[in-house]
């Protein structure tokens, strides 16, 4: 039977924004299961970020529960949820959102920290991964000192640092060229096959959407349909 | 305790990026601190010194001065003992020599030279040996005027030659009020500015010259007898002139002061006390608001950072973890500024200190208690760790979904 990593129940999310209560999220089901790769797809303003923020225990739901490895979330302090989402998820953003005054080596080392790993097993972990994406001789350089490209991958051996189980990409390939974005792609499903982690993509992009197994579509605050992409490419052919 | 040389080293670099506006701020703790340090450590030399000289006096010794203590300005109006005090208190059970001074300015001519100098009448029957053993005088050449002789003793730095522009020398003549005296010694230092430039002679040639028939003192030294209680032959001076000036002579006010070292050194020390405390006030103040500029600081590096702690939520950062990073940022400022602060400060007053030395002005050895030190360092660690905490607890309160906002 397949292990259920993420799994959203009936999840409302209402923000106030100035007056206006903007209704981000109106009674969303999802469940993602270990090992996947899946794609969120939306417009923007389609509540796809939100529902990203309630995937990655980033934000709690108004209504509605979100259960992480089967446990319910809302039973979890806000330190105790710190904890696990720096365990259990890795993180990647469209904005790389490296700290500017870290060399990439330290930046990677960052999630260990938090989970109070020692230092010599912090850098060692941090420089094997560094090897992995092919920034082994970039390892001091500051963020200012890479290319986008490069930026994105620190921040994917980051994102992969404490071994997480679940890996949330938010658009990252939206700032990089084509072939920047197709070095990441490719690193990220490298990563997924061969460690067996779960992969959530979050992008607008059909082509980056492709290399997944599975698409949710997100319209409205709500969820219209998902379907296996390889479904889609037999029914396209 | 490993996770908190992390949290230091990530507030290091941090401080590191805004560089300029910190050392500003540190710099903003620094003037309070440095403030602190060099006048406690200037004001506690000063009365190191005044006490220092009160214990060479010797604890056997009394001054009577006219003038009251409660009101200070009697010490200028020209108040005066007169010879029935000193008979008076001759007296008095328990004292073994009373020694009256007299002083005024007037001017000493030397080969063409004019000067003014602070010329003291002593009388030399009985003086020498009082300050010999109790005021710590010795001769640095010549020998003691003869009682009723137009000899003068002379403090060390006016026989100096820059004094007269010549170095006078035992033996040599010179006038004043058109009198001619002979130069019976000279004394070596007595260790302040004033008895060093002063003249001394014997008080009958001393009324003589400055017209001051009447045998008023402005000041009378008494030595008590061996074995006495000093406080005791005090309390007894005090009760006999007050008994003299109100029911003999009807005065309301009894315009006197009796002091012994013990009691001059408790005065000096009271004073300082006062001046001490006010400076520290005035100079917390100036660190508190040293406060406000990290509280400031770091309230501005919370909304420039935001992005940053989001990610460091993300990431698993609990909220502790942010407060404690933010804490460490300001209390560092503190610290550092305080630092900063001992360092100035003390060097200034070491300063000051060689300043005088050098320059015989003034005798000071710059006060410098490790207490203080420590207790300087410490307060404005405290400093930067509450004005840091509002900034620091805004920071934690962050939601980690800032950092997935994709536009600023």
């Amino acid at each position: 039977m397949k292990k259920s990593i993420i799994k959203l129940e009936d999840v409302y999310k209402t923000y106030r924004l100035g007056n206006v209560d903007v209704r981000a999220l109106r009674g969303v089901d999802l469940e993602i299961f270990s090992g996947s790769f899946v794609s969120i797809m939306g417009a923007s303003g389609s509540g796809k970020s939100t529902l990203l923020n309630m995937v990655g225990c980033l934000d709690s739901p108004s209504k509605g529960k979100v259960f992480l490895d089967e446990e319910d979330t809302s039973s979890f302090s806000e330190s105790k949820l710190a904890q696990i989402r720096g365990k259990k998820i890795g993180f990647i953003f469209q904005q790389f959102n490296l700290l500017q005054n870290l060399s990439a080596l330290e930046n990677v080392m960052i999630p260990m920290i938090f989970q109070g790993l020692e230092e010599s097993k912090r850098k060692e972990r941090a420089t094997y991964l560094l090897t992995q994406i092919g920034l082994k001789d970039r390892t001091t350089h500051l963020p200012s000192e890479l290319s986008g490209g490069e930026r994105q991958r620190v921040a994917i051996a980051r994102a992969f640092a404490n071994k997480p189980e679940l890996v949330i990409a938010d658009e990252p390939t939206g700032n990089l060229d084509s072939s920047s974005g197709k070095n990441v792609m490719d690193i990220l499903t490298k990563f997924h096959t061969e460690e067996k982690g779960t992969l959530v993509v979050v992008t607008h992009d059909p082509m980056i959407a492709k290399y997944s197994e599975e698409i949710f579509n997100i319209k409205d605050g709500k969820m219209v349909k998902d379907h296996i992409q390889k479904e889609e490419v037999l029914w396209q052919s | 305790m490993a996770i908190l040389r992390e949290y230091f080293k990530l507030a290091f670099k941090n401080l590191k990026t805004r560089r300029l506006r910190n050392w500003l701020t540190i710099l903003g703790i620094v003037v309070g601190v440095f403030l602190v340090i060099t006048l406690i450590s200037l004001s506690g030399g000063i009365r190191d010194t005044i006490t220092k000289q009160l214990k060479s006096l010797g604890g056997d010794v009394i001054f009577v001065l006219p003038g009251s203590m409660d009101n200070m300005m009697s010490f200028f109006g020209g108040e005066e003992l007169s010879k029935e005090d000193i008979k008076v208190i001759e007296k008095v059970k328990g004292v073994d020599i009373v020694l009256p001074t007299a002083q005024k300015t007037k001017i000493m001519r030397y080969e063409n030279e004019q000067k003014t100098v602070f010329l003291i009448g002593l009388s030399w029957d009985d003086g020498i040996e009082i300050l010999t053993s109790f005021q710590g005088w010795s001769l640095n050449q010549g020998e003691w005027p003869s009682p009723g002789k137009r000899e003068l003793l002379i403090g060390s730095m006016v026989a100096k030659e820059d004094f007269f522009g010549t170095e006078i020398k035992a033996g040599d003549e010179a006038v004043i009020n058109g009198k001619t005296f002979k130069i019976a010694g000279v004394l070596n230092s007595l260790g302040s500015k004033t008895d060093d430039t002063a003249v001394y002679l014997d008080i009958s040639i001393y009324e003589q010259v400055t017209g001051d028939r009447d045998g008023g003192a402005q000041a009378a030294m008494v030595k008590v007898e061996e074995g006495a209680n000093v406080e005791k032959v005090a309390e007894r001076i005090e009760e006999a002139l007050d008994d003299v000036r109100k029911r003999r002579r009807g005065e309301d006010v009894s315009s006197f002061s009796v002091l012994t070292s013990d009691k001059m050194g408790n005065i000096v020390g009271g004073i300082i006390g006062i001046i001490q405390a006010s400076v520290m006030v005035f100079a917390s103040i100036a660190i508190l608001v040293g406060g406000l500029g990290i509280m400031n600081s770091m309230f501005t590096a919370v909304r420039e950072r935001t992005r940053e702690i989001g990610l460091l939520k993300a990431v698993g950062a609990k909220n502790s973890a942010v407060i404690s990073i933010f804490l460490i940022e300001s209390a560092i400022i503190g610290f550092v500024g305080g630092m900063g602060g001992v360092i100035l400060g003390l060097g200034i007053a070491k300063g000051i200190e060689l300043y005088g030395q050098v320059h015989t002005m003034f005798y000071l050895e710059a006060y410098m208690p490790i207490g203080l030190i420590i207790f300087s360092l410490f307060f404005s660690l405290l400093i930067g760790c509450l004005s840091g905490y509002f900034p620091a607890r805004r920071a934690s309160k962050l939601k980690p979904t800032e950092a997935l906002r994709s536009h600023e």
